[in-house]
């Protein structure tokens, strides 16, 4: 399946893609499209594009709406859920200590990656980490 | 380096009822260092990072049933760009002000005096002084809090 989504991907869209990737579909392509191109291209699924289904809502990350829509109820999946809303986008309350350097990290990758493409699998690496990491504590 | 900043402007509105989405509203926006200029429009500089914040914001208060329109500008003349720089660096020199006092007044709770600076730090867009200041105080200051 194709998977549509805006350039410049920073914490949200690279651990979307990795979601999508590693529990939703195995063959995902990507395509990436300037901000605001509209219409969106057809027979692709947008995500984390303002407006979509699958993007923000109710102040929680377009991650937080995958697990939704694709009902995945791992506990690790819900903590990352968390520490990606913090990254992506200032929350009332700051819990969780990964958050902050993941945003760095993740801004960091798009800098250092020659296009959107490599920038997703780095990004999908730094995710696998992650929940790697939070998976060991659970 | 020295040409005119560009700024980000959002102008929105929230349905009066109920008043904790108000709130919540203008809790974010403060804890992103907005401005409020003229009880109308709300300033930060341009980057990135704001301009994803704002433009996720915008669309939370339509979710909420409002309205929300988000500008990028120029100051028309440089008078008000260095007025509204100084709007900014007021805001978060007195914060970190305020960081400093406390450090200063033994003793000092490190842990959550640091939390604060990262709060503030968050929302330096012209990197204070005062700032470096209070970093250095932190990074100087033992358990006792004597900072010196």
């Amino acid at each position: 399946m194709r998977w549509v989504t805006w350039e410049g991907i920073k914490v949200d869209r690279m651990a979307c893609g990795w979601l999508i990737r590693r529990f939703i579909d195995p063959k995902a392509e990507f395509v990436f499209i300037p901000p605001g191109t509209r219409p969106l291209p057809k027979g692709a699924e947008p995500f984390d594009i303002p407006g979509v289904r699958l993007s923000h809502h109710r102040g929680h990350c377009s991650f937080h709406a995958m697990l939704k829509a694709y009902k995945l109820k791992d506990p690790v999946l819900s903590r990352m859920a968390r520490i990606v809303d913090e990254a992506d986008v200032v929350q009332e309350a700051a819990i969780e200590p990964a958050a902050p350097g993941l945003d760095f990290v993740c801004r960091g990758i798009r800098r250092t990656s020659p296009d959107d493409y490599v920038a997703m699998e780095r990004g999908g690496m730094i995710c696998d980490a992650l929940y790697a990491e939070l998976q060991a504590r659970e | 380096m020295n040409g005119p900043k560009t700024w980000l402007l959002l102008t929105y509105k929230v349905p009066r009822h109920p008043s904790a989405r108000r709130v919540y509203v203008w809790r974010k926006l403060k804890q992103l260092g907005a401005i409020l200029l003229h009880d109308s429009v709300w300033v930060l500089p341009n980057s990135d990072r704001s301009a994803e914040q704002l433009r996720w914001l915008a669309e939370e208060i339509k979710e909420f049933g409002g309205r929300a329109s988000l500008w990028t500008s120029h100051a028309a003349s440089e008078e008000q760009e260095s007025e509204l720089v100084r709007a900014f660096s007021q805001d978060v020199d007195k914060a970190y002000s305020q960081i400093l006092a406390r450090l200063r007044r033994p003793p000092a709770d490190l842990s959550t005096l640091s939390k604060r600076y990262q709060e503030v730090m968050a929302r330096d867009y012209f990197h204070s002084l005062v700032g470096e200041q209070v970093r250095a105080a932190l990074m100087k200051t033992k358990g006792g809090g004597r900072s010196r």
